[in-house]
């Protein structure tokens, strides 16, 4: 112990006897650090699994179910129509299975009241099950037919009611009565993979749900996403929308085994093929099922800013750690004659090696505070040119402990060659000098 | 001074000299690719757009009862809006519509003649719906035809007819006279000059109107003001209060002129390029640390090299200029294996966006900055280095 506090102490002599090319040292790493550290936080967030247990076992099934005739190359619609999702839907292969769309709406307790603008998620009973949605209070709609009740969201309703026990109270949506029927859990959903076609997927989730049935019933129009590819008046939900080729609902299914997945893939394959027979499917098949954690990709929805970035942070990370080294290496090589004389009273180069490492985590720790500095105030400017990426700007226990890490690498990396450098070669050369 | 010698110096250095090298082709490599990227940033915020962008102010607006949001009352409303703002002084013109030009993506749909759709079918052409001050308001020419006045809706028997831009009009019709030609969307009354409209259209300029009433307001509408040159900041200052005392019932999500939305069109890539601006910046300042360090210690480990060459009859200048060439000598190469390090760097950075290839004058450009901002790091050492006294020579005796 004593022998370490020696190290610290011999440690600290030297970053006094010359501060200056220590401090650029320090700040040159850290600017590395910080700035790499700041974009591999939106990175890692933007590509995170928010639900590992299952993200392998829900599936977005699309089919070429559209009222025009293609020979080949066209790919499936990213939203299906009410129809095809009752086709998708007949299979009775999937453990759980779930249409939905977003819209706009505004709510209020009364009609004194301002109205609050809240995004909807018009959806069915399933959604909860599929995505892992807790549950604080009340009961999730026993079917998926029509009825005038919401699930809200914990947060909305201490807004609203200045209480989350709110289970079977009334509240207006677009000057409609509906009755909670439950609350869920602070909950949160990042990034949003139920709703990646549109891009929308790093947005933040829903504090309202509706029925799917009563949406169509109430002519909700979707806020991201809607295609008409026939006649049918996109307003006319309640009356053109369940028949018409108007697609603007995503489907997700649970498929748990891969036995369960096969089934589905040959169900989507004869409902093509008895769809084709029908006439109402092109000659040429492309039934796609991609999965939850692939979902991104499949729609081309990555952002390739942050992935741009990415790639330069770690190059500027690069040129930082050799110059780094570069100045340390010249700060070691002015202390030869010091190590030199060490290693002439005794020191063995284990024992020199020791010091190193205890100069490294001295350089790791305070490079540590000053990359979190800068990784902070990077992330703040990139917060303000980039908004929509919000969301995705906090930090973590296995972020910190990576940053660590990293710092830990990349001083040692620093340190290396130079105390390499300083503790081997000839030493009486070294004393000369 | 000779450039064998120097070579020789840095080859004595090999580590040193690598980790410089190696620095100041990544710095170049960097700073190469943000430039190509701010000069495309810059040209796309320069493009025409066909709008006059700083006079024209775009209020983003949503009904928040659903009964405003139905014909008769939504008529009304919009009605005791627009001639509320008429009011305004400076209002040149104000005009409804389902959506403001200058948008990512919107309401939108495929146009093409009618019986020709396998030849001509344009799949995604911005569709407005909006009030017959449209045109004044955004300025555009007429071309040929006769442009709507009254407001047609759509739930008549007939669909309203159809204004078209210049350039999508040639795109369908190509030399033919569009007018009075029938398409998917109803007859062509008139051609206008090009305006820009959506990001995701098939193309900027190809944008359709009609003049009618609003097809539907669950996304909100737009209300678009020309606006005298001077008025601008007094007229804009007074529009919130205005339209809540119109009418209270009302969210107002932006109030704002076309050129800040013409640059929030391309937020992406103006942040990707103040970030890759500011890291070129730190590259730079990090290189010439580098510079500055490794000058100051070769200065520092050479001086009785140096004092060698001063007693032999090198002067000040000689000395100066040698320790600079050294820099030069190195920023050169490092310049030259950086335009490699661009190369590839270019290459990568188009797989994940849209950049344009580099280009020779931007090359030379970047390659006289990095030699500018290595010689002001070494400029100081070399100075000291000049102040060394012939007699240090004597100290090697």
């Amino acid at each position: 112990m004593e022998q370490l506090q020696y190290y610290f102490k011999i440690s600290l002599i030297s970053i006094k006897r010359a501060p200056l090319p220590y401090l650029l040292t320090v700040l040159i790493l850290s600017l590395g650090l910080g700035m790499f550290f700041a974009n591999a936080t939106f990175y890692y967030r933007l590509n995170s699994d928010p639900l590992p247990q299952k993200s392998d076992k829900l599936f977005f099934p699309m089919m070429l179910l559209v009222p025009w005739d293609c020979d080949s190359g066209c790919e499936p619609p990213p939203v299906l129509s009410y129809s095809n999702v009752q086709k998708l839907g007949s299979s009775g292969i999937p453990t759980a299975q779930a249409a939905m769309y977003s819209s706009d709406s505004y709510v209020r307790l009364d009609s004194k009241q301002q109205p609050l603008p809240v995004r909807l998620r018009l959806t069915q009973r399933d959604f909860f099950q599929l995505f892992d949605v807790p549950v604080l209070a009340g009961s999730i709609w026993p079917d998926n037919s029509a009825r005038y009740e919401v699930v809200i969201g914990k947060q909305l309703a201490e807004k609203l009611y200045g209480t989350a026990d709110v289970v079977g109270k009334s509240l207006l949506v677009d000057d409609r009565h509906f009755t909670i029927s439950a609350v869920i859990s602070p909950w949160q959903m990042l990034p949003r993979l139920y709703d990646a076609n549109n891009g929308s997927h790093i947005s933040d989730t829903e504090q309202l749900f509706m029925p799917l049935e009563t949406a169509y019933d109430l002519n909700y129009m979707s806020a991201t996403m809607s295609r008409t590819m026939d006649d049918t008046d996109y307003r006319q939900l309640s009356t053109q929308g369940r028949t018409g080729a108007l697609h603007q609902l995503q489907f997700w299914v649970q498929l748990d085994t891969p036995a369960q997945q096969q089934a589905y893939r040959d169900f989507m394959l004869q409902l093509a093929q008895s769809e084709q027979a029908a006439g109402r499917h092109p000659v040429h098949i492309n039934n796609q099922l991609p999965a939850l954690r692939d979902i991104v990709r499949y729609f081309g929805r990555e952002s390739g800013d942050v992935k741009a970035y990415a790639l330069v942070t770690l190059l500027f990370l690069v040129v930082c750690v050799f110059n780094a080294s570069h100045l340390s290496l010249n700060r070691y090589i002015s202390n030869q004659y010091e190590f030199s004389l060490r290693r002439a009273l005794g020191a063995s180069r284990w024992q020199l090696q020791q010091q190193l490492l205890v100069d490294v985590v001295v350089l790791t720790c305070i490079t540590l505070v000053f990359a979190l500095l800068i990784g902070a105030a990077s992330i703040q400017l990139m917060n303000y040119l980039w908004p929509f990426n919000s969301l995705f700007a906090s930090w973590d226990l296995s972020l910190l402990s990576a940053l660590l890490l990293l710092s830990l690498g990349c001083s040692y990396l620093v340190t290396l060659y130079p105390s390499l450098r300083a503790s081997f070669g000839a030493l009486n050369q070294q004393l000369k000098e | 001074m000779s450039f064998r010698l120097m070579i020789k110096t840095m080859l004595r250095r090999k580590v040193v000299t690598t980790l410089l090298l190696v620095q100041l082709a990544l710095t170049l490599a960097l700073i190469l690719n943000s430039m190509v990227l701010a000069k495309q940033t810059y040209e796309r915020l320069q493009e025409p757009t066909g709008l006059d962008l700083a006079n024209t102010l775009l209020i983003q607006i949503k009904p928040t009862t659903p009964a405003l949001r139905l014909y008769p009352a939504l008529g009304e409303l919009l009605e005791r809006q627009l001639s509320a703002i008429r009011q305004l002084p400076g209002v040149v013109a104000v005009a409804y519509t389902n959506q403001s030009p200058l948008l990512r993506g919107g309401n939108n749909g495929n146009l093409h003649k009618v019986g020709d759709e396998e030849r001509n079918n344009v799949s995604t052409v911005p569709q407005y719906y909006a009030s017959a001050d449209i045109f004044q308001v955004l300025g555009v020419e007429l071309k040929s035809g006769q442009l709507p006045q009254v407001p047609q809706s759509f739930d008549s028997d007939s669909s309203p007819p159809l204004v078209v831009t210049e350039s999508l009009a040639q795109k369908i019709f190509g030399s033919d006279n569009p007018i009075g030609q029938v398409t998917n969307q109803g007859t062509i009354a008139a051609v206008v000059g090009d305006f820009y409209g959506q990001r995701e259209a098939d193309m900027g300029m190809y944008n359709t109107i009609r003049i009618a009433p609003l097809y539907g307001v669950d996304w909100g509408y737009s209300l678009l003001l020309r606006v005298e040159p001077q008025q601008v900041v007094s007229v804009r200052s007074q529009l919130d209060n205005l339209l809540r005392q119109v009418d209270s019932n009302i969210e107002i999500f932006h109030i704002r002129t076309l050129q800040e939305q013409h640059q929030r069109l391309y937020n992406t890539e103006y942040g990707l390029s103040v970030l890759l601006a500011l890291l070129s910046a730190l590259m730079l300042l990090v290189t010439m640390i580098s510079g500055y360090s490794n000058a100051h210690f070769h200065v520092l480990k050479s001086q009785q090299e140096i004092g060698i060459k001063r007693a032999l009859g090198a002067n000040k200048v000689t000395i100066l200029l040698e320790l600079l060439a050294e820099g030069w000598l190195c920023t050169v190469l490092g310049g030259l294996l950086g335009v490699a390090a661009a190369v590839l760097l270019n290459q990568a950075l188009a797989l994940v966006i849209s950049i344009p290839v580099l280009n020779g004058w931007l090359v030379v450009l970047t390659l006289l900055l990095l030699l500018l901002c290595v010689t002001l790091a070494t400029w100081y050492p070399a100075r000291i280095a000049t102040r060394i006294s012939p007699a240090t020579a004597t100290k090697t005796l």
